[in-house]
C-alpha cells in the first residue's frame, strides 16, 4: 500500500486529476466526505488531505510515502525528502514587492520584511548577507506595505493584480514555484517496485 | 513551569523499554566481540575546538556547549566517529577494531525521529583498506540487522569518489560544488540544473538522482563518465558488491549514486540502513580516511553507527517487543520472619531464579514464610 500526502484545495483537485491520468484511482479525493484517510476502492493507495504545511511533515517523517505541494513550502519547511518531479501546474512566482519609489529610512537602515515564508526570507538575506527585520504575518500580506508596518513583502504573486490595485510593484522575482511530488528517502528504496512506476507515469503526463 | 518535566527532545527509558534494548545490547555484543571487535567509552566531554577548528567541522548550533571553570568551552560529545577518531590517534595501532554503545548529543534535534539524545551502536576498524575491508564491514552491518530481527531492510551502498570525480575536472569552487551536492542529495533535478547548467558535468550530474536501484547502476553509471576517478570508484564499488554477493548477502544490498554524504568527511564508500516500516534510516556508515589528519594523525578508517532508537520503533511495528518478564518467584514474609524470607530468597537465587521478597498477607500462587521455619 501506498499512502499520499496531499495540500488540501485545489491543488489536491489538480493532483487528483494527474493521478487518475496517471492510472490510479485517486477520485476519491474529490469526494465530499469528512473522512480524513481516503482509501482507493482497491485499498492499495491511502490518501491523506492536510494543510500544505504539513505536506512535507507527513512524507518526512515516512507516514505518507509520497507528497504532492507547492515549491514554496518546501522551501519553507527545509525538510529532508526527495524532490522528485516539477508537476508544473499552480505555477507562480515568489517575489519581494513594495513600492517602486520607496525612500531608504534614515533611522532604520534594516529592510523591514513582512512575509509568511519566514524561514525562506531569513535564508534569502542570509545569503545576500543584508540585515533585514521580519515581520511574521499569515495573510493579506499586501497590506503591511500600505499601511507602513513593513517596506517590503516577500509572497507569492500569481497574477499581481492585488499589489497594482494597491499601488504595489514586483521589485525582484527570486524563486519560480510549481506544485512538485515529493517522496520519502526510506520509502523510495524500500517501496521502490510500487513508486517507481508511478512516478515515471507521472513524467510522462506532466 | 514544571521542572520534573523534560526538556525538548529527550526522553525517559522506562523499563519495557530498557528491557528491550539490553536485549538488543546482549545480541549486538555478541555479534561486535564475535568479528573481533573491542569496546571502549569516550568521554561525554569533550572541548568545543575538538568538533570547531577541523575541517569536518560540526555546526555550532548543532553542538550542546557548557564552560569549563577555565572558561574553556566544552560539548556534549556531538560525534562518535570524530570522538574515536581523537582518542584513536593515540592507540590506533595497538587497537584497530572498536566498538560501543554510546549517546550523542544533537541540540537541534526537534524530537519525533530526530532526538537530541541520541543512542547509537557502532564500529570504528582503523589502518584496514581495499574491498575486502569494506565488504566485511558491510556484512557486519547486514549481521548485526539480521540479529535484531529487523525485517525487510536493505543497505542502500554509494561511493562519494563518483561525485567527487564528476565534477573535479570542470574548475567547480567548494560552494558550487555544496549546492550540487545538497540538490543531488534531494534528487531535486531542478536546483542541480541551476548550477550545472550549459556545463560538460551537465548530464551527469542531472543523471546522478536517478542512479539508484540494481547493480545494473553501476553500468548505466559507467557509460556516463571518462573521469579516472569516477571510474575507479565505480570498479571499486563492483568489487565490493561482488564480495557481498559471493558471501550470500546480495538480496540485502541495492546501490545509490546519488546518495552523496559530506564529502569532506566521507573519501569512499557510503552506506545507509533503510526498513520498510520507518521513514528514516536506521544505520549509517562509510570510509573516512581523510578524517584522522583533522588530529594531527593519518589512519585509514571505515566504520557504521545503529540508530538503537529508531531499532525499537521497527521491532515495535513489528510487534515483536518483548513484554517485561514476571519475577519467577514472588516470596511473602509475615511479620518477624524477615531472616527466614531473605534465607529462603538467597536459596531461590542461587537455583538461578528471579525472586520478589515482601512482606504482607498470604497470596496465592506465592510463598509464605512463618516466623521459625525451616526454608
Amino acid at each position: 500500500m501506498i499512502t499520499v500526502a496531499l495540500a488540501k484545495g485545489r491543488l489536491a483537485e489538480e493532483s487528483s486529476d494527474l493521478l487518475v491520468k496517471c492510472g490510479i484511482p485517486a477520485e476519491v479525493i474529490k469526494s465530499d466526505t469528512r473522512k480524513l484517510v481516503l482509501a482507493s476502492p482497491d485499498d492499495e493507495f491511502h490518501f491523506f488531505l492536510v494543510k500544505p504545511s504539513d505536506v512535507p511533515t507527513y512524507v518526512e517523517y515516512g507516514i505518507a510515502d509520497m507528497g504532492i505541494v507547492g515549491k514554496d513550502t518546501l522551501l519553507e519547511s527545509g525538510a529532508d525528502l526527495y524532490e522528485m518531479l516539477d508537476l508544473k501546474y499552480e505555477a507562480c512566482k515568489l517575489c519581494v514587492a513594495g513600492f517602486p519609489d520607496r525612500k531608504n529610512s534614515v533611522t532604520n537602515t534594516h529592510l523591514r520584511v513582512a512575509t509568511k515564508y519566514v524561514n525562506t526570507a531569513k535564508n534569502l538575506y542570509a545569503a545576500r548577507g543584508e540585515d533585514i527585520e521580519i515581520i511574521p504575518l499569515h495573510g493579506s500580506i499586501e497590506l503591511a506595505p500600505v499601511t507602513g508596518l513593513a517596506d517590503v513583502i516577500f509572497d507569492i504573486v500569481q497574477t499581481g493584480s492585488t499589489l497594482k490595485a494597491n499601488g504595489l510593484a514586483v521589485l525582484e522575482e527570486i524563486y519560480d514555484i510549481s506544485a512538485r511530488l515529493v517522496v520519502n528517502k526510506v520509502s523510495l528504496k524500500t517501496k521502490a517496485k510500487e513508486i517507481l512506476p508511478i512516478i515515471a507515469k507521472m513524467r510522462e503526463n506532466i | 513551569m514544571a521542572y520534573y518535566k523534560l526538556p525538548l527532545g529527550v526522553q525517559d527509558l522506562l523499563p519495557e523499554e530498557c528491557y528491550n534494548l539490553n536485549l538488543m545490547k546482549a545480541k549486538l555484543q555478541s555479534v561486535f566481540e564475535g568479528a573481533g571487535y573491542s569496546f571502549v567509552s569516550t568521554a561525554i566531554l569533550d572541548y568545543y575546538d575538538t568538533y570547531s577548528d577541523i575541517s569536518n567541522r560540526i555546526a555550532q548550533e548543532k553542538m550542546f556547549k557548557l564552560t569549563d571553570s577555565d572558561g574553556k568551552l566544552l560539548v556534549l560529545r556531538p560525534d562518535m566517529t570524530l570522538s574515536l577518531a581523537r582518542m584513536a590517534t593515540k592507540h590506533h595501532e595497538k587497537h584497530s577494531k572498536l566498538c560501543y554503545f554510546s549517546n550523542i548529543w544533537n541540540a537541534m534535534g526537534a524530537g519525533g525521529l530526530s532526538s537530541r539524545e541520541v543512542l547509537q551502536a557502532g564500529v570504528e576498524c582503523f589502518g584496514r583498506t581495499g574491498a575486502f575491508a569494506d565488504a566485511q564491514l558491510i556484512a557486519l552491518a547486514v549481521e548485526s540487522l539480521l540479529s535484531l530481527g529487523v525485517k525487510n531492510f536493505i543497505i542502500d551502498l554509494g561511493h562519494v569518489g563518483f561525485f567527487k570525480g564528476l565534477l573535479e575536472e570542470y574548475g567547480f569552487d567548494d560552494e558550487q560544488v555544496e549546492a550540487i551536492r545538497l540538490a543531488v542529495n534531494a534528487k531535486d533535478i531542478i536546483g542541480a540544473s541551476e548550477v550545472v547548467k550549459g556545463t560538460p558535468a551537465e548530464e551527469a550530474v542531472l543523471a546522478l538522482p536517478t542512479l539508484f536501484g540494481g547493480v545494473e547502476v553501476l553500468d548505466r553509471a559507467q557509460a556516463l563518465t571518462a573521469s579516472k576517478s569516477s571510474l575507479d570508484a565505480l570498479c571499486h564499488l563492483r568489487k565490493v558488491y561482488e564480495l557481498l554477493a559471493s558471501f550470500g548477502y546480495e538480496k540485502y544490498i541495492s546501490i545509490d549514486l546519488g546518495t552523496v554524504k559530506s564529502l569532506s568527511y566521507y573519501s569512499g564508500i557510503v552506506f545507509t540502513g533503510l526498513v520498510r516500516s520507518i521513514g528514516a534510516p536506521v544505520l549509517s556508515g562509510g570510509r573516512y580516511d581523510n578524517l584522522a589528519r583533522d588530529f594531527a594523525s593519518d589512519f585509514s578508517a571505515v566504520g557504521f553507527a545503529i540508530g538503537l532508537k529508531r531499532i525499537l520503533l521497527v521491532l515495535e511495528r513489528q510487534n515483536d517487543l518483548l513484554p517485561l518478564p514476571k519475577a519467577d518467584v514472588t516470596v511473602i514474609v509475615e511479620e518477624g520472619a524477615e531472616r527466614e524470607g531473605y534465607a529462603l530468597y538467597q536459596k531461590l537465587r542461587a537455583q538461578g531464579k528471579s525472586v520478589d521478597l515482601k512482606s504482607g498477607e498470604r497470596e496465592e500462587g506465592a510463598y509464605y514464610v512463618r516466623k521459625g521455619e525451616n526454608v
